[in-house]
């Protein structure tokens, strides 16, 4: 039996002319949490639906616990899904709800009794067991569903932008307990989203989809601090992008001249004088200072042109003259009004081969 | 009180009086006929000009169902319209589905053919009918007769089941999936239930339609299908007001019974496609 308990062979599938899936291959090992992250469109829902089996691919074999489920009708697959829209049975309270598998699977009435409570107890909610849907609160109808899809401990849970309908404070509240659950049951999950901070908190490791196919695939520290392309740094967290093109190379630093800033950046391997790179600077990595520091490289002045207060952060624009803006994140705790000069110090400078990007 | 007020108030008085007064008169317009009717029915001796009857009598109630055998007219227009309503909700069901969840070329066309029976006169259509049945030797048949109803009955099950089919919701059937219920187990445990009162309102549309219907039976009924609008028809044919009269206050009572049935079971916007708010 393979590592793998959810793997998706060269899945391919197409709308018309336009490519939602583009051979993607992607193995999820057993017990792990993984997030497919992408924006609206780059093929995440197509995946997960090829998965179900509402909709069958083209052409790729998709694999569950090592057994080619390609064929088989969504209801043979075995899988516990919860939804965006809750899609819970309306005409249902909470006990017959989170009982369904229970009931579909014909199991005995003892036990789906003591499944259906102990699936309300992880939850958290028992006592609402004659509760209609339309009863309870988003948060609540989203628990249920989470107990409806792990009530009979199916081999893999599917979240599909779970908390996406939900309030942003409840939401966060609800990231925490789906990790909580589902670690505690060590349940393979696959996790569907467009919010890049769910991602980051949840997963044990995030696959980056873009235009059909896989763009980077990694734990949330690689994916954050080692994008591997232009694509999942800008969508990842905040990023500053500058073009330039390597003049010179100084052991395992290049000199990367950009505009009119000269940079000292870590060496790329095999580049040479004279190719163009493309510079990515997180705007929390980036330091300013009232005073230029003799001491330090990057160190370039530059003015405030916008100041915006959020509370543990200070948000800046900066401009380094000739056109060329940063954004800055600092500490709120020291502030720079709009107008004022500053020496801004780049320790930290990440770079790409401007051809491959 | 200042003067703006005193006319404000003569104003508003004035809108009220004009207000009762429009619906009584709209009162008045849609139960007088059937208040002269319900007098017809008890009043004994009443010619002329008179206004009210000077005695009344349960006479020709009797009259009704022993002369005019309504007890066994009613038994024939339950039984038509019990097939019919079955006919007609097995046919809204498939219909309703096909129009309300699927995607087909030409489906406005289609819904426009289905409707086609309600837009050509009654008589035209009923004519067809009859000349088909004679021939199928469907007339005076039970079959024949609610067939008939049917071809009324059916698009309004149609109408009110796509609308039913339009409000369920796609993801609540692919939930019922994932969770491991099979079509049929889908259609019995899921879909069933949540367009239960479509399929409630549907039945109560056909059967007022085939109890009500009167040109298609008309022109295939025979002596063992004779039905209530019928039976009150030929009655006035006979020249007898007031069984006549006794007649159509008998054929109102189930009519208005439902319609108390309605009104206190189930809200009529939740009966027509009133689940996409569930």
């Amino acid at each position: 039996m393979s590592e793998g308990m959810i793997e998706f062979r060269e899945v391919t599938k197409r709308y018309g002319g336009l490519v939602a899936n583009d051979r993607l291959s992607l193995t999820i090992r057993r017990g792990e949490l993984m997030t497919l992250l992408g924006p609206s469109g780059c093929g995440k829902t197509t995946a997960l639906r090829c998965l179900t089996g509402y909709i069958r691919p083209d052409a790729g074999r998709i694999l569950i616990d090592g057994k080619d489920v390609t064929d088989l009708p969504t209801h043979q697959r075995e899988l516990g899904m919860v939804f965006q829209n809750f899609a819970l049975f309306p005409h249902m309270h909470v006990w017959d709800n989170v009982g369904f598998p229970l009931m579909i699977r014909g199991a005995p009435k003892a036990e789906r009794a003591r499944l259906v409570a102990e699936a309300l107890r992880l939850v958290r909610l028992e006592g609402y067991e004659q509760h209609y849907p339309r009863q309870l609160s988003g948060g609540q109808q989203q628990r249920v569903g989470l107990a409806r899809a792990l009530v009979y401990r199916p081999k893999v849970l599917l979240l599909d932008e779970p908390l996406s309908n939900l309030d942003a404070k409840l939401r966060e509240e609800m990231r925490f307990e789906i990790k909580e659950v589902v670690t505690r049951l060590e349940i393979t999950a696959m996790y569907v989203t467009h919010d890049q901070a769910e991602a980051l908190a949840l997963s044990d490791r995030v696959a980056i989809m873009n235009r059909g196919r896989l763009e980077q695939l990694g734990t949330p520290e690689e994916i954050y601090e080692q994008p591997q392309s232009r694509f999942v740094a800008e969508f990842i967290g905040l990023s500053n992008f500058l073009e330039g093109f390597v003049q010179a190379l100084q052991d395992d630093r290049m000199i990367v001249q950009a505009q009119h800033l000269r940079l000292s950046v870590a060496a790329l391997p095999r580049v040479t004088p004279g190719q163009k790179v493309l510079l990515f600077l997180r705007p929390n990595e980036i330091e300013i200072q009232p005073r230029r520091d003799p001491a330090a490289a990057n160190s370039f002045e530059a003015r405030v042109e916008k100041a915006t207060y959020l509370g543990d952060t200070m948000d800046y624009r900066l401009t380094l003259g000739q056109g060329l803006d940063l954004r800055v994140q600092t500490d709120a705790r020291h502030r720079h009004s709009p107008g004022v000069s500053v020496w801004l110090h780049l320790p930290r400078v990440r770079s790409w081969i401007a051809e491959q990007q | 009180m200042s003067l703006a007020r005193v006319y404000w108030r003569g104003l508003w008085s004035g809108r009220l009086v004009l207000g009762y007064t429009l619906l009584l008169s709209l009162t008045l317009f849609i139960l007088a006929p059937f208040l002269m009717i319900t007098l017809r029915s008890v009043g004994k001796g009443w010619f002329g000009r008179l206004w009210f009857p000077p005695q009344l009598t349960l006479d020709w109630y009797r009259w009704a169902i022993e002369v005019g055998n309504i007890p066994e007219v009613m038994k024939n227009t339950l039984i038509i319209g019990v097939i019919a309503v079955a006919v007609s909700t097995v046919i809204g069901i498939f219909a309703g589905w096909a129009f309300g969840r699927r995607q087909m070329p030409g489906k406005e066309l289609l819904m426009a053919v289905v409707l086609l029976p309600r837009m050509i006169p009654p008589i035209t259509y009923a004519l067809g009918v009859a000349k088909i049945f004679y021939t199928l030797e469907l007339v005076d048949t039970y079959l024949g007769v609610a067939l008939a109803h049917v071809s009324v009955c059916a698009p309004y099950a149609i109408l009110v089941l796509s609308a039913t089919f339009e409000g369920l919701d796609e993801r609540v059937l692919e939930a019922a999936g994932v969770c491991g219920a099979n079509t049929i187990k889908r259609f019995v445990y899921v879909v069933l239930p949540l367009i239960m009162p479509g399929i409630l309102a549907s039945m109560i549309f056909s059967f007022t339609h085939s109890y009500n219907e009167f040109t298609l039976t008309l022109l295939t009924y025979g002596p063992h299908t004779v039905t209530l609008p019928v039976r009150t028809y030929l009655a006035v044919g006979d020249g007898y007001w007031e069984i006549t009269s006794a007649m159509a206050v008998i054929m109102v009572l189930p009519s208005l019974l439902i319609l108390a049935m309605i009104q206190r079971r189930a809200k009529p916007e939740r009966l027509v496609g009133g689940l996409k708010g569930v």
